[in-house]
């Protein structure tokens, strides 16, 4: 978890106290966490155990109501199934991800910067124009349609948007970059003598691969994991657009809360409990990362 | 001397110019609603400048005019927001003296249920929601919900994204009265509603007209003026105000109470209802004017616009405020949608 994660207790105590320095150079950070983390986490704490009003506000009455109903089949359905999707789109972006991000650290250096920009080009666009993009694609008079028509293909049009594929890809595509580039970052770093002491000592491409490379390059994986999975469990502009709103994802039920049903108390604990699911997943990364192997 | 004095008086009045209330309005609208043009030209002629900030659905707007009270001086609620408001004692009447235009309203849109004696609000826009049919694709006529709900228009139906529209329909298909929301009212549809759910293919309230105009559906309960845009876009899209009943929104313009600009908010509501000014607003977003005198200024084509100005109505109802009931619909929506 070195990519992202906090120094380990041995490295904590080879260095001094922070001083005043140290401080001043992390005050805006600090700054930023208090105002726009910590104090808005506690604010969703306190609405989780308020009551609602009619127009929509909060009544500071506390009680436990709104998680017990967070913890209803319903909720619980929409959490496993924003799950589901979150680790397939995670899987699928190691699967795709993991073999580029390897090939281009082991590019030659011009070659590996122009393809370092291509994997960020898509975020000089908005991107809800890019799911629109997806869209006029995967339509059934779209892009994808017309060209296996023109191909001659023998079946009908494919019907893809509004449906769980569409999802995917879309959530595939708008997360593939944030498990390139902390993979990258690791196999940047991958020592070749490593690979060639492994080769030497009579292991075949498989086994350095599964032996020396994947274990050296875990915490790139680890951190993109953390980077696809996290914001995918939350997201609900895709599942909108490109899956028409059928199967609501935990994300649309918290902006629903919010938005139309005039339940924000409700909605935070839904939010509470998806911080601790977050809070739990980083710790058990964590806690992998660091037993040793 | 002359110089020192002529700054001082410069500094005088550049202190006025920040510390006197300044000629602003603050305006809290929908988004895609009300068109620059016609804030600009409002700016132009009365030097007020508008400060406009949008929503995107009534909730919000109830939320944050209760979290950020005073800051607005014109809102845009919808006619079951407005009740809820009135109710509360959150806008403030209206001075009838300063809006000479208010005789532009037909008399059909004046003294509705959420504002019966018109003290508070004043109607922007309206509109119904039905049924849009691709009469290419669909042979045989549908008429109301239960003929859109058929088990073979499977994955061919685009509804609103909007959970009391939802209920509302199916509260018109069993015959009963939609703004009584009570569980047993509940009940009763949710098997109605369950079935609904598995035959729609996109749900959808920003934009429904899209995935008509794309092919991937055929047929659409969706805002008339996303249907009158279709119309313009095709003839193919005809538009049906459902047999059993149908919503009619009332949009309208209010001042929240409190308002630090009200006369500023009065002269741009006076300047909405000028026939030539709410022409604009017809020219962009193809709802019903309420406002008979503009309506005199569109051409033949506007007004023969079936979604814009239905021939035969028939029985339309306004949405009255509900409370609490909004959390048990999105419950039942919920529970539903995700039990496919």
């Amino acid at each position: 978890m070195s990519a992202i994660g906090i120094p380990s207790a041995s490295a904590a105590r080879d260095r001094r106290q922070p001083g005043w320095r140290a401080w001043a150079l992390l005050a805006p950070m600090v700054l930023w966490l208090a105002l726009f983390v910590i104090i808005p986490g506690l604010i969703l704490i306190v609405y989780s155990f308020c009551e609602r009003d009619e127009v929509g506000g909060v009544i500071f009455a506390f009680n436990a109501d709104n998680y017990r109903r967070v913890f209803e089949p319903v909720y619980l359905r929409i959490f496993a199934r924003s799950i589901g999707y979150a680790g397939l789109t995670t899987a699928i972006c190691v699967v795709l991800g993991y073999p580029v991000a390897c090939y281009i650290a082991r590019a030659g250096e011009q070659l590996r910067n122009r393809l370092l920009l291509l994997v960020m080009v898509p975020f000089w666009t908005s991107f809800l124009i890019r799911t629109y993009a997806w869209m006029t694609i995967l339509k059934q008079e779209g892009l994808l349609n017309g060209l296996l028509q023109a191909a001659g293909a023998g079946f009908g049009p494919l019907n893809l948007l509004y449906t769980p594929t569409a999802v995917v890809i879309g959530l595939v595509y708008a997360y593939l970059p944030f498990m390139i580039l902390p993979v990258y970052g690791s196999a940047e770093k991958l020592d070749n003598s490593l690979i060639e002491a492994a080769h030497d000592l009579g292991a075949g491409p498989v086994r350095a691969f599964s032996a020396v490379i994947v274990p050296l390059t875990l915490p790139g994986i680890a951190a993109g994991t953390l980077l696809v999975f996290v914001p995918a469990i939350g997201m609900f502009a895709i599942t909108d657009l490109m899956g028409g709103a059928r199967v609501p994802m935990i994300g649309n039920v918290i902006q629903n809360q919010f938005l139309q049903a005039r339940d924000w108390p409700f909605g935070a604990a839904l939010g509470v409990v998806f911080m601790l699911m977050f809070a739990l997943t980083y710790a058990l990364l964590q806690r992998r990362h660091a037993s040793p192997a | 001397m002359r110089s020192l004095k002529s700054i001082v008086l410069a500094l005088a009045a550049l202190g006025a110019a920040v510390l006197a209330p300044a000629a602003e309005v603050n305006l809290f609208g929908w988004s895609e609603y009300i068109p620059q043009e016609v804030l600009d030209g409002f700016t132009r002629e009365t030097g007020i400048k508008v400060n406009f900030e949008t929503y995107a659905s009534n909730e919000e707007l109830l939320s944050k005019l209760v979290a950020a009270g005073g800051s607005y001086d014109l809102i845009q609620p919808s006619e079951y927001a407005a009740e809820l408001l009135i109710r509360r004692g959150l806008l403030a009447p209206l001075d009838r003296a300063k809006l000479t235009n208010l005789k532009n309203i037909g008399a059909e849109f004046r003294r509705l249920p959420h504002d019966p004696a018109d003290r508070f609000t004043v109607p922007y826009m309206t509109g119904t929601v039905g049924i849009v049919v691709n009469t290419e694709k669909v042979a045989g006529p549908i008429r109301g919900y239960r003929d859109v709900f058929q088990t073979k228009f499977k994955d061919r139906l685009v509804v609103l994204n909007d959970n009391r529209e939802i209920v509302t329909w199916a509260l018109y298909s069993a015959g009963l009265p939609v703004n009584d929301i009570n569980p047993a009212a509940l009940a009763k549809v949710r098997p109605e509603i369950a079935r609904w759910v598995r035959l729609v293919k996109v749900f959808d309230s920003d934009s429904p007209k899209t995935a008509l105009l794309n092919g991937d559906v055929d047929i659409g309960i969706v805002w008339s003026g996303e249907a009158a845009l279709l119309w313009n876009e095709n003839r193919k899209f005809k538009y049906v105000l459902p047999a059993e009943g149908a919503h009619r929104f009332i949009d309208i313009l209010a001042i929240p109470a409190g308002a630090a600009h009200q006369a500023g908010a009065h002269a741009l509501i006076n300047y909405i209802l000028r026939p030539e000014v709410s022409k604009i607003v017809s020219d962009k977003f193809p709802y019903t004017n309420p406002n008979l005198a503009a309506r005199q200024l569109l051409s033949p084509a506007q007004l023969a616009n079936p979604a814009s100005y239905p021939a035969a109505p028939g029985r339309l109802e306004t949405f009255r405020d509900i409370g609490k009931a909004a959390a048990d619909i999105d419950r039942l929506m919920t529970d539903l949608k995700s039990a496919q």
